[in-house]
């Protein structure tokens, strides 16, 4: 029973540790994963407005085309992928933080007053830049945070799984110490005694004298020798 | 020695631990929490230990004083190893040290944790480690024969065997009447005090346990911050006024029940317990204020708590008295060794033994004045015999002895002195809380792991009163 009781337990929790190993790259490595692109494409982004700052139009504008693309790309992943309480907050704030950021190079800088403009990029592009990848570093954290968690309870589901295994075992062998104890002491030993004691009243007369504790058949074995040690004396014709 | 008749016996008292499993299992069921299968497998594994030797053994009419002795011993080592199961199955924070250490400390009613985090437990395993005081709280044994019919001749030889030596002779009743008296108090002042903990607030299971802690006077809360997280001055008072109830004997307390309410004043043990807590209150109150706290009410309120606390070895907190000054601590380090009267749920020395070596001293003083005369110790109007007295002086020495050897002990592993001492001190006396790294808002964690057995061990020679122990370990020497 207790064996059934403990590999029914450890079946349960290494199921659950398969599953929570499951959740884990679901839900947690997939957002930590789209947040790397996203942080990747806003590195791309930055270097592009960098490149129009300097009047490199069309190199500028083809990097900021691909890591646009790619960030929105993440980002779709990390909107699907919402599975932790307080990550549609995170998630909202790196959207309308990416869309003031992108707001300030969507318009043409080549040409402008912007282009060579160091101060203007400083106090509002990259500053934008900043808050974004700010947003996406606390996703990030978020779900590090929580995979480091779910790693944590996985290690006590793998302890749970363990335990009460080595439990059953070491319970088993007092149980069996117990019971073979029992067994001896009011079976085997009672036994052993009723026939050592009939030896030696066939052999030497001596009387019978076994004393039972149980009140079960080996007390009523025990019993009926003693009634018929007597008639078997007063059978036998005198020396 | 009869070791299928210990094993019946010690079976029952692995059926009572079972109860008890149950319950916690089944509230971790109702809550759905990961204790479920730890409990559910210890209350198999306890149940089938229990019933198996009943199955066996048939009752026995009698049995011998070096059999009770074994009983008793075993039934509390048993008790400790079957409550670790639910702590180790469950993991977490707990390893085998920590889980027979926190194990030991419930049902030596000590209270003294290994958790950094408490409330992390699920509502199951925290409902279990308050049960195993409350099991602990009047003797493992004596609950077990409350709640059995009549057992005769082996009732009386368990019931003399794991009550104080001087609880036994303070009652004036046979045995299965003092029993009954015993579990009368025990649940009445449980209930009570659970009625009143919600009248004031608490939700039925904080109630409970608290309730369960504070009758057993163990000391273990649900909450990290122990009382201090309610922040109620009527949940601090309810608590207060039965700590000191549950200190006092409770023969004492089912006369007064009864009708008698002079009896307890009339107990010069219970005049000193009582005088001592309100020195103690007054004197740290003095020193507190001003340094810790700026309103005397504050000064009065938490010094209170927290004296009635170790003085009664309860161990409850709603204040770090680690950082209180070393006065202050001197006073608690005293109730600490001392704390309170013998017949109750308390542990250490006890207010008795106290008074009856003040007796003493006093004796010796006069008789050094009056070489000739005759004088006797007398404690209220009774003369104490002088192997009474001998054994006394015997017992404190003893005691002292074992708190010193181990703070030796845990000096040697490189704990400080402040916390092997007061931690030595704690443990043995079943307080729980010291100071330094384990003061009263603290844990004991970060004592090593064999530290940790070490007080264990004084935890359960505190417990079982030293000679109990002492005897079972030289069971090859009785005759």
């Amino acid at each position: 029973m207790m064996l059934v009781v403990a590999g029914v337990w450890s079946i349960y929790e290494l199921t659950t540790v398969g599953t929570s190993v499951q959740r884990m790259l679901d839900d947690n490595y997939k957002s930590i994963n789209a947040g790397r692109t996203m942080i990747e494409a806003l590195e791309r982004e930055d270097s592009a407005v960098l490149l129009l700052l300097s009047g490199n139009w069309e190199q500028g504008r083809s990097i900021l085309g691909s890591a646009d693309s790619l960030f929105q790309k993440g980002f779709t992943i990390a909107q699907q992928n919402v599975t932790i309480p307080g990550e549609p907050g995170f998630v909202d704030e790196i959207r309308s933080r990416y869309d003031v950021y992108r707001g300030s190079w969507k318009e043409p800088i080549v040409g402008t007053s912007k282009e060579g403009n160091l101060n203007w990029y400083f106090q509002q592009v990259h500053q934008a830049f900043l808050d974004v990848r700010l947003s996406v570093e606390e996703l990030i954290a978020l779900n590090d945070q929580t995979m480091y968690l779910t790693a944590s309870d996985l290690k006590n589901k793998a302890h749970r799984a363990i335990v009460p295994g080595i439990v059953a075992i070491l319970a088993g062998l007092a149980f069996t110490i117990i019971f073979n104890f029992f067994i001896n002491y009011y079976i085997v030993s009672p036994i052993i005694k009723t026939t050592a004691a009939i030896h030696k009243f066939v052999e030497t007369g001596e009387p019978f004298n076994v004393q039972v504790e149980t009140n079960d058949e080996l007390f009523q074995l025990v019993s009926s020798i003693q009634r018929l040690v007597p008639q078997k004396r007063a059978s036998e014709p005198p020396k | 020695m009869r070791a299928h008749v210990i094993l019946r016996y010690v079976g029952l008292v692995l059926l009572f631990d079972a109860l008890f499993l149950l319950i916690s299992c089944l509230i971790s069921g109702f809550h759905s929490d990961s204790a479920f299968f730890p409990l559910l497998y210890t209350t198999l594994i306890s149940t089938l230990f229990g019933v198996f030797p009943l199955i066996f053994v048939p009752p026995t009419t009698s049995i011998t004083n070096q059999e009770g002795f074994t009983i008793v011993i075993l039934s509390w080592l048993l008790s400790c190893l079957v409550g670790l199961l639910p702590y180790i199955m469950w993991g977490g924070e707990f390893t085998l040290t920590s889980a027979w250490f926190e194990s030991v400390s419930g049902f030596t009613t000590t209270g003294s944790s290994i958790l950094t985090n408490v409330e992390a437990l699920p509502l199951g395993l925290l409902f279990w480690r308050s049960a195993t005081h409350w099991i602990g709280g009047i003797g493992i044994i004596i609950f077990v024969l409350s709640v059995l019919p009549h057992m005769g001749k082996p009732a009386m030889i368990l019931y003399r065997t794991e009550m104080s030596s001087l609880a036994v002779d303070n009652f004036h009743y046979r045995s299965q009447k003092t029993i009954q008296i015993l579990a009368i108090i025990y649940v009445g002042l449980t209930l009570v005090e659970t009625i009143s903990l919600l009248l004031c607030g608490m939700n039925l299971f904080d109630a409970t346990t608290h309730s369960f802690a504070t009758i057993a006077t163990g000391g273990f809360s649900p909450k990290n911050l122990s009382i201090g997280y309610y922040r109620s001055t009527s949940i601090e008072i309810v608590i207060m006024v039965f700590m000191i109830l549950s200190g006092i004997n409770f023969g004492l307390l089912f006369a007064a029940v009864s009708g008698n309410i002079s009896e307890i004043w009339k107990s010069s043990i219970v005049r000193y317990y009582l005088f001592a807590l309100a020195a103690g209150i007054i004197l740290v109150t003095l020193k507190a204020h001003g340094n810790l706290f700026q309103s005397w009410t504050d000064a009065l309120r938490y010094s209170a708590f927290q004296i009635i606390s170790v003085g009664t070895s309860t161990g409850f907190a709603t204040a770090d008295t680690s950082i209180w000054p070393p006065f202050a601590q001197l006073v608690m380090i005293y109730l600490t060794l001392q704390c309170a009267c013998a017949g109750s749920t308390s542990g250490g020395i006890k207010a008795d033994r106290i008074v009856l070596f003040w007796k003493t001293m006093t004796k010796r003083i006069k008789k050094m004045q009056h070489p000739a005369a005759v004088i006797k110790v007398k404690i209220d109007t009774l003369v104490v015999d002088d192997d009474v007295v001998e054994v006394n002086i015997l017992y404190i020495s003893f005691y002292v002895g074992i708190v010193f050897l181990s703070t030796i002990l845990l000096t040697a592993l490189g704990v400080d002195i402040l916390s092997a001492f007061s931690g030595s001190a704690a443990t043995m006396g079943n307080v729980g809380p010291g100071f330094g790294m384990v003061g009263s808002m603290g844990n004991y964690s970060q004592i090593p792991d064999i530290g940790k057995w070490i007080l264990s061990a004084t935890m359960l020679l505190g417990r079982l009163e030293i000679f109990g122990l002492i005897l079972f370990l030289a069971a090859k020497s009785w005759k």
